[in-house]
């Protein structure tokens, strides 16, 4: 060896810090147990300023009061932080902030902190890491956003520390494996401690502390759609979908975007899709939260196996009468893990169909609106072609035929759709000649506008006009006026070259309804498989418990 | 799971009516290209609607002759204006003269149409009126009670009037409706937002529970046409009575009876207690079927 060589004074500095914060922690816990009164005393003591700090929570479950007690931690003392989290959801993640106890941040997601944060990034009060999307972050937690101090949340635990998640485990496997195994401190809200626990979803020596939360950690029903509000036009764009791509492609594995355009595909199955004879030859195996909507689905004997990134409330029942579709433990309740079903969602589903709030001429998407800070989540993940698969299927084949008929490499396509009425709320239209994203990339000094699906990912557009076929398109122009062909009464819709729509829907890249042979006139909220929520309570046979504000009983 | 059934609550006055009555057999008077529009709302510059909101004609159901009106409660929630009252009372009018088997209200309205202020009042008296005339005249008047607006203010009254009401567990009536009652008396007294509170005060369960409603069934026009064509049966072969002082004393007799059984209830929850229901959160999960069977039994 030529070059002068120093090796470091030691190799297990950071396992000794470990020791040493683990030390002072102890001193206000029994065994692993921290009293309530003593949580921001003990934060105090285990994090050093300029850690890293995790604190769990997704857009379901959240360590709200791991989050709150930081908030109240001596400024003097908890400082420099730099957050690594899925969101910043909490308005305590961005009291913090506002604090000055955070330093930078690196997430996913901020929705309901979205014009706060943007705010804060204006100000110049606070460093944007990056916004990743949650494979992403996970993935660094790995390589170079390691946690020193996970904060996260679980349903119980027993006297030793062993963590029950419930159906909620989402990120925490991730977040634990990262922090427990590279010298960090994992430290657990539970609602109830409990002397045997239904099962272990953490083993108690990966955790550091835990406590019991005053009132149990909060859990959004974000994916609770009542179909009393779904549209009929809604149901056109379902009628669409499943008969211009999902019959047409026979997709059986996919994972659908959260919103009522995909709720409305879930309750078309049980009618319309099994009217056309498509049981069985469609949406058998899923990447899904578990939606209520698909329970219509999954009792008519559609659905063989449902994977989940996180739970969803009221569902727990249903789930643990339904072991032959969800993934439960031998306790009976749901196994949910986030990274597995991104996994899962990117690698082994052959469709990814979601909404969005933008698309512009090329096809790209974004939900980036001015002044809001909103990140990314799952959906770039599940939303782009996973062009490290190469499993075959017959729908990935035929795509990726269809994206390149003359290609002397022969290559599989995943299908991306984006569902969309040409015009959002109040008239604001889906379809732009320019993204707020890149408006937005300019006032928060974003490297990259931040654009949800690339428009080389997209595969079809579906709007209330029809259905656009962009993995046809062998031009830009072409794939211009299949966009504009289906833009409805927009500006970019009534712009579009109304020769060249007419060749695109005569080589079926632009289909309107009566192309493919569906009668608008049908699409009525008659062929709902459930028109309300309490339809979806006697679908389930009263096992699916739907949140308060969701009845009208 | 029953597929591609029509929903009452969610259907429109029209497809209500097409769907009720034997198919192709409406035939509706002021149609819509007469175009008798409210002159009030004109002169407020607020919208109008070609038939004012109400769709009135004469059909046939399972064969049987009936006059029948439909009130639309998307055209501002299907409020009682002056034409909207016309052709309603006009239509009882009309059953007076020319005897069908029975007349059926499908009631969609939150009550008078404020806009028109006396001339909505007025119309509701004069509806009354007809009501209570043409029943005198034997001919029934059903008032048929399932959708989004319910049957409230003086449509609320108008209902009660009727010999038969039926309802769906959708379906809600009342006197005051539950914004107004959180209006006037604050939402301490009443939380128009509480959803559950509102079905289990005026929904169509608790009002079948207290009798004022005669029928309950699904929220289905197929199950609503198979219990008037039911209805129009019974009339056929038991005459409506006139009024006379037996009925009176009757009538009293079942509200006294009603007033000794439900007196202490001051919430759904207990009406369902006292009418026998054990299981009382269980109620509004209960299909139509089960707990029409259980008031059979307990009555």
């Amino acid at each position: 060896m030529n070059a002068p060589s120093t090796p470091p004074a030691s190799w297990d500095g950071q396992k000794r810090n470990q020791q040493a914060r683990i030390e002072r922690g102890a001193a206000l816990a029994k065994g692993r147990e921290v009293a309530g009164a003593d949580i921001v005393r003990l934060l105090e003591a285990v994090i050093e300023p300029g850690d890293r700090v995790c604190i769990e929570g997704n857009n379901q479950k959240q360590a709200d009061f791991l989050a709150r007690s930081l908030v109240r931690t001596d400024p003097a003392l908890v400082r420099d932080l730099h957050l690594v989290q899925s969101v910043l959801a909490l308005p305590e993640h961005v009291d913090l902030i506002e604090q000055g106890q955070v330093r930078r941040i690196d997430f996913s997601f901020s929705g309901p902190q979205a014009g706060r944060l943007a705010n804060l990034v204006e100000q110049g009060r606070i460093e944007i890491g990056a916004i990743h999307t949650y494979l992403e972050l996970f993935g660094r937690y790995f390589i170079d956003l390691t946690p020193k101090v996970a904060l996260i949340a679980a349903q119980a635990a027993d006297r030793e520390g062993n963590l029950y998640t419930g159906p909620n485990t989402e990120d925490t496997p991730a977040i634990v494996e990262a922090t427990a195994f590279r010298n960090g401190i994992v430290i657990a809200q539970v609602n109830e401690v409990v002397d045997r626990l239904p099962r272990v979803d953490i083993p108690a020596d990966w955790v550091d502390f835990f406590v019991k939360a005053p009132t149990p950690h909060y859990i959004e029903p974000l994916f609770t759609r009542d179909p009393a509000q779904i549209t009929e036009i809604q149901i056109l764009m379902a009628m669409i979908a499943i008969k211009g791509l999902y019959a047409e492609y026979g997709i059986t594995r996919l994972n659908h975007g959260i919103g009522f355009d995909t709720a409305a595909i879930e309750l078309l199955l049980p009618t319309y899709a099994a009217e056309l004879g498509l049981k069985g030859k469609i949406c058998t195996n899923w990447a899904l939260n578990p939606h209520p909507t698909l329970i219509p689905a999954i009792e008519a004997g559609f659905v063989h196996s449902v994977h989940c990134f996180g739970s969803e409330v009221g569902m727990e029942r249903y789930i643990a009468a339904r072991p032959d579709v969800f993934f439960v433990g031998r306790d009976g309740s749901l196994r949910s893990n986030r990274a597995f079903s991104q996994a899962a969602g990117h690698y082994a589903c052959d469709l990814f169909i979601g909404s969005t709030l933008q698309i512009d001429l090329e096809g790209n998407s974004s939900t980036a609106t001015k002044g809001r800070i909103a990140g990314f989540g799952g959906a770039p993940n599940m939303g782009s072609d996973a062009r490290g698969r190469r499993h075959p299927s017959p729908a990935w084949l035929r795509a990726g035929r269809e994206a390149s008929p003359n290609a002397a490499m022969p290559r599989g396509r995943k299908l991306v759709a984006q569902i969309v009425e040409s015009s959002r709320e109040h008239m604001q239209p889906a379809f732009v000649e320019r993204l707020d994203a890149w408006e937005l990339a300019e006032t928060a000094g974003m490297e990259l506008p931040p654009v949800m699906i690339y428009a080389e990912d997209v595969t079809h557009v579906i709007t209330e006009e029809g259905s656009a076929h962009l993995l046809r398109c062998t031009t830009p122009e072409e794939r211009e006026q299949a966009i504009r062909g289906v833009a409805g009464y927009t500006q970019v819709g009534l712009g579009r070259d109304r020769r060249m729509v007419e060749n695109l829907r005569d080589r079926g890249i632009v289909r309107y309804p009566q192309d493919l042979g569906i009668d608008k006139r049908l699409a009525t909220r008659d062929l709902l498989a459930a028109r309300n929520i309490k339809d979806l309570v006697h679908a389930s046979g009263g096992l699916y418990n739907p949140p308060v504000h969701f009845r009208n009983w | 799971m029953s597929v591609k059934k029509t929903s009452f609550f969610e259907a429109s006055a029209r497809t209500r009516i097409a769907r009720l009555v034997d198919p192709g057999s409406f035939s509706e008077f002021c149609p819509p290209q007469l175009r008798h529009t409210s002159p009030h709302l004109a002169r407020l510059h607020a919208p109008v609607a070609f038939d004012d909101g109400v769709a009135v004609g004469c059909a046939r159901l399972a064969g049987h002759p009936v006059l029948i009106a439909a009130q639309e409660g998307r055209f501002n929630g299907g409020a009682v204006g002056e034409v909207h009252g016309a052709k309603l009372a006009g239509l009882l009018d009309k059953a007076v003269s020319e005897r069908p088997a029975a007349v059926l209200l499908l009631v969609d309205s939150g009550g008078v149409r404020l806009h028109e202020a006396n001339a909505g009042l007025i119309a509701i008296s004069e509806l009354m009126r007809a009501v209570l005339r043409t029943q005198a005249a034997g001919i029934p008047v059903f008032a048929l009670i399932g959708g989004s607006c319910g049957a409230f203010g003086g449509m609320g009254i108008v209902a009660r009037l009727c010999a038969e009401v039926v309802m769906s567990e959708q379906g809600r009536m009342g006197l005051s409706g539950p914004e107004v009652i959180e209006t006037v008396m604050g939402v301490e007294e009443f939380d128009s937002r509480d959803r559950a509170l509102v079905w289990r005060v005026t929904g169509g369960k608790v009002r079948r529970a207290l009798g004022e409603a005669t029928r309950l069934v699904e929220d289905d026009v197929a199950a609503f046409r198979a219990v008037t064509a039911d209805l129009l049966a019974e009339y056929g072969a038991r005459p409506l009575k006139p009024s006379s002082l037996d009925t009176l004393f009757d009538a009293h007799a079942r509200l006294t009876a009603r007033t000794r059984r439900f007196s202490a209830a001051r919430d759904g929850r207990e009406i369902f207690a006292a009418s026998g229901f054990s299981d009382i959160d269980g109620v509004p999960l209960m299909a139509v079927d089960a707990f029409n069977r259980h008031l059979m039994e307990t009555a």
